[in-house]
């Protein structure tokens, strides 16, 4: 050190730890110590993304993406890192995303930001830190869920568990949690034996996520099956949760650990041929668009590159759209609505195209609006409100429909149909597997 | 202080500012004359660099110590107008390692704290550095708002009983007897706060002393009493950026050169410089290889500056000085020291001083030297206090405040008010009066402009020098006619739009050097907002033609 003096602050380079020879520049970039200002050059405040935004429709106080995103970016400096926490009320449904005429990074924006509010500002010990990390961590809770599912179905149901949630964590009282499957698809697939169908140059590796295995294990089933039709032979690797709602509640660190686990698993399944597949459009989404844009473990790029819903996949590799339309299946009439992650991937529209051609099957699609619930947003108790003020267009859609059945491929979003309308709701897979499949 | 002398200070720089600030502090009777807003010379086209020194440390080292020394004093006196960023002289391959040795030993020679940083530790501090920077010197280097700065000295001034007179342009010096007697000026509005649409007066100012304090423009004034000042205006383009690339001065460790330097500012970065004499200060061609070159040489430093945004670009002349006998061929060759002139020793004529040359970060130094030269001829004894008084707003403040209980704003735009306002943020933002956000790219709530409205008028030109209303990333395209807004009720509908054409015309004035990429989407839909959307181009409010209301479709089912 020279002769710095009195009044000067030297700079906080020398108080951290030496860098090494091996000190990697990247690494400045990897998750929280990320700039993303220049992200902010790309806006030209059309405001397209606040007209776009759910929250901002039925919330008059939420400032919108515009400001949560490019705004605030621009308006910090080093160390400044005062994020306002309106950033919790976003819901991260990424419909400015799609909604940005000029490509703003808004949803990497607001990942980011948020992940930098709740280090700074929900102590690891507040009530509010621990729901949202519980929540995040629903997969976790899931795998004790499961091992006892009978048990926990009953006590998750009862209106006293439920009265503690809300007073305890402030998870709504409002909804009921969703039953845990007597089996897992994971025990159903190691029971089965694994794969039916082995094949060198037609494979997929399938990306379940959390809620299909403890929860829809029958969703996973039909793509199982659909995808043997088709003549894939299918894998199912170990997996974590994607990622999706720990990037909603802020907790970037269990996000990448998350994500670190996955893309090291799918990387070499990539490598031996295996193309990703997934059910959740969230899912889908996390390794496709979040993954990239958050963290950069080696293979991150080539598995978001290789990463399909398995319906986009079917589309683009198999004719399955001709084979539909000569299909029949007897089903009760379908009230769909497209979540907001797979209108960000363009997919909004394949499973009515799909789906209402096959003989027997009617499909409405319930309009574009959000159905509020983004994934653990709406079980927030302070979210509540908003999210069904949210979701009433999509209800009052729903009802004025023929039938009562739910059609979607976000299992939030089903959650969320069936409690605002009693529906019972159904994935387009399980569809395409009573059209296709015998 | 009943019976005082009376100066007239011509310039509303930082020089003029400072000079009027301190003659006042010491009990003198000034009036500061200013032909545009406050800092419409050279003090607000500069690129906001407060100098560590560092910059001079190897061709000048007067100049680098005087920086130094008033560093740390507007460090505590700006505190509200300053940002202790720290900087840094980057080496790259092709700049000498002698050089790099000489300036890290000029630094210290001329007590300017200096460390060295190996490259992987510089881009620690700024990871947007280039990969080639081999290493660099930190020092001291700061950012200041040089309108805040100058608003502010003049505040304290007007606060004192000084008069201060925006939109008053100096006409003729009053000469009696070999002596300057006054000035005469002509008020574009009127006297007193600017009100567009008011018709102009003229004023004799008759002073017992007059101090030439008018920067590039010094010469024009000189020679209206037939004097001979020789000021060399030299032309500099700034480029700005819309974001911070950089949170740290970034300069390049050369011997001087053009596009050597990125100041972070508010929001955005500032790129300078070029250096090219010109004849006069008031018409100069601004060109755009001088914008293309200061990205394309500073992307060697900074390669996201390539394809980074800039939002506009704009020309400062600096009011160089050099005794007639120097003659300096190359602009970049002329001291930036500052010369005094006292035309009674030099010329034979009483009651005019002429300060000329210097340095923004010098300027309260040089202020204090043109007040002490004042008030020993007058036998005034009070001593210079501006280097110990804060400027009103920079008594001490925390900005760490929580802002949404405090004002009802959000954090960054809390933060940046209350650094913006400083001391004075309790007494702007605190309202009962609902307050929206009205420049979103900046974070100016109504309260502050309402606040700067009181303050300079109709002016919105001023205003947004107060607030950085209409600085940010839109250029004004989305908050120039709020802001205009808000000068009803006080103001009534002409004055309003007048005072938004004269804000509007002044930001598309440098956007049209920026005009290519996103700032060139950005200007476009200004243009469709406020010529399509807005109708301003043929509003007929304003062109007067009645609207033909029956050529409309009536709305009835038949057509008529």
């Amino acid at each position: 050190m020279s002769d710095a003096t009195d009044d000067f602050e030297t700079i906080d380079v020398f108080d951290e730890e030496p860098l090494g020879d091996d000190f990697d520049p990247v690494d400045v970039f990897d998750g929280e110590d990320m700039d993303l200002r220049p992200g902010a050059d790309s806006c030209y405040k059309c405001s397209t993304c606040d007209s776009s935004c759910p929250v901002a429709e039925v919330d008059e106080d939420f400032p919108g993406p515009k400001f949560q995103g490019p705004e605030q970016w621009r308006l910090k400096r080093k160390d400044d890192v005062e994020v306002d926490s309106s950033v919790m009320k976003c819901s991260n449904c990424m419909r400015c995303d799609g909604a940005c005429p000029a490509d703003v990074p808004l949803s990497q924006m607001h990942n980011t930001a948020r992940a930098e509010y709740v280090e700074e500002n929900l102590p690891p010990f507040s009530r509010e830190y621990l729901r949202n990390r519980i929540l995040a961590n629903y997969g976790r809770l899931a795998k004790l869920g499961s091992a006892f599912p009978r048990l926990t179905n009953a006590l998750m149901g009862s209106s006293a568990v439920q009265w503690l949630n809300e007073k305890l964590l402030g998870i709504t009282s409002e909804r009921e949690f969703p039953a845990f499957a007597e089996q897992t698809f994971r025990s159903w697939w190691d029971e089965r034996g694994g794969a039916n169908v082995q094949s060198e140059d037609r494979r997929i590796a399938y990306f379940h996520g959390d809620y299909a295995n403890h929860n829809t294990p029958e969703v996973a089933k039909s793509l199982v099956r659909v995808f043997e039709h088709y003549g894939y032979e299918v894998a199912v690797p170990e997996q974590r949760c994607s990622g999706t709602p720990m990037f909603a509640n802020g907790m970037l660190d269990d996000a990448r650990r998350a994500a670190k686990f996955n893309v090291e698993t799918f990387r070499e399944l990539v490598a031996d041929g295996y193309d990703v597949v997934c059910s959740c459009t969230s899912c889908s989404m996390a390794l496709r668009q979040e993954y990239p844009e958050l963290f950069s473990f080696d293979g991150t790029a080539t598995v978001a590159a290789s990463t399909y819903e398995a319906l986009e996949y079917l589309r683009i590799h198999e004719d399955v759209a001709d084979d539909l339309a000569e299909a029949d299946a007897e089903y009760p009439d379908l009230a769909y609505h497209a979540p907001c992650h797979a209108r960000n991937q363009g997919l909004d529209t394949q499973a009515i195209e799909l789906l209402d051609g096959v003989d027997g099957v009617d499909v409405e699609d319930v309009g574009d609006s959000c159905s509020g619930i983004s994934g653990t947003y709406g079980w927030k108790a302070e979210n509540y409100d908003t999210a069904m003020q949210i979701g009433a267009e999509m209800f009052e859609h729903m009802e004025a429909v023929e039938g009562d059945t739910g059609l979607t491929e976000c299992p939030t979003c089903a959650m969320q149909m069936e409690h605002g309308t009693g529906y019972e709701v159904q994935h387009p897979l399980q569809v395409v597997e009573a059209a296709l499949c015998e | 202080m009943a019976s005082s002398t009376s100066v007239v200070v011509i310039g509303g720089g930082s020089t003029g500012t400072g000079i009027a600030r301190d003659l006042t502090m010491r009990g003198l009777d000034v009036t500061l004359v200013e032909r545009g807003t406050l800092t419409d010379g050279t003090t607000g086209r500069m690129h906001g660099l407060l100098h560590s020194g560092g910059r001079y440390a190897v061709s000048d080292q007067k100049s680098a110590r005087e920086c130094i020394e008033e560093n740390r004093v507007l460090r505590d006196i700006a505190s509200h107008c300053v940002e202790e960023t720290g900087g840094l002289f980057a080496k790259l391959p092709d700049d000498g390692e002698d050089y790099f040795e000489e300036k890290l030993q000029g630094c210290r020679d001329c007590d300017i704290p200096a460390e060295v940083l190996s490259g992987d530790e510089a881009r620690k501090l700024e990871p947007f550095l280039s990969e080639d920077v081999e290493k660099a010197i930190y020092v001291p280097d700061g950012a200041v708002d040089p309108f805040r700065l100058c608003v502010a000295n003049a505040a304290d001034a007007q606060e004192r009983g000084a008069r201060i007179e925006t939109h008053a342009e100096v006409t003729d010096l009053l000469v009696e007897d070999d002596e300057v007697v006054g000035v005469e000026v002509r008020h574009e509005s009127g006297p007193g706060t600017h009100t567009h649409g008011t018709s102009g007066t003229t004023e004799e100012l008759r002073a017992d002393y007059v101090v030439n304090a008018a920067g590039a423009w010094t010469g024009e004034i000189g020679a209206m009493a037939g004097l001979d000042v020789e000021v060399r205006p030299s032309k500099g383009v700034m480029t700005i950026m819309n974001v911070r690339q950089v949170d740290t001065v970034v300069n390049r460790c050369r011997p001087k050169g053009d596009a050597d330097i990125v100041v972070p500012h508010e929001t955005t970065a500032i790129l300078g410089t070029t250096d090219e004499e010109v004849s006069d200060p008031d018409d100069y061609p601004e060109e755009q290889w001088e914008v293309d070159l200061v990205i394309d040489e500073l992307a060697k430093l900074l390669p996201i500056l390539r394809e980074a945004r800039t939002i506009r670009s704009f020309w400062g002349v600096r009011p160089l000085y050099e005794p007639p006998d120097v003659a300096s061929e190359d602009p970049t060759d002329i001291t930036r020291d500052f010369f005094l002139l006292d035309h009674a020793e030099r010329d034979g004529l009483d009651g005019l001083t002429t300060i000329v040359g210097g340095k923004f970060t010098t300027y309260r130094m040089m202020a204090e030297t043109v007040a002490d030269h004042v008030c020993e001829k007058f036998g005034v004894r009070a001593s210079c206090a501006t280097a110990d008084v804060p400027l009103p707003g920079s008594d001490d403040f925390d900005v760490l405040r929580d802002y949404m209980d405090e004002f009802g704003l959000r954090s960054p735009i809390g933060r940046r008010s209350v650094q913006r306002l400083g001391s004075r943020a309790d007494e702007v933002l605190t309202t009962d009066e609902p307050n929206p956000v009205v420049c979103e790219c900046e974070a100016v709530t109504r309260a502050e402009l309402r606040d700067a409205i009181d303050d300079s008028g109709s002016d919105l030109n001023a205003v947004r020098l107060r607030t950085r209303a209409s600085m940010g990333n839109c250029q004004g395209g989305f908050c120039c006619h709020r802001m205009a807004n808000e000068l009803a009720p006080d103001y009534d509908e002409p004055v309003a739009r007048e005072a938004l054409d004269d804000l509007y015309q002044e930001r598309w004035k440098g956007q049209r050097h920026a005009l290519w990429g996103q700032q060139l989407s950005q200007a476009m839909l200004n243009h469709a907002l406020h010529a399509t959307t807005m109708n301003r181009d043929g509003d007929p409010a304003r062109t007067g033609e009645a609207v033909a209301f029956d050529a409309f479709d009536g709305g009835s089912p038949d057509g008529d």
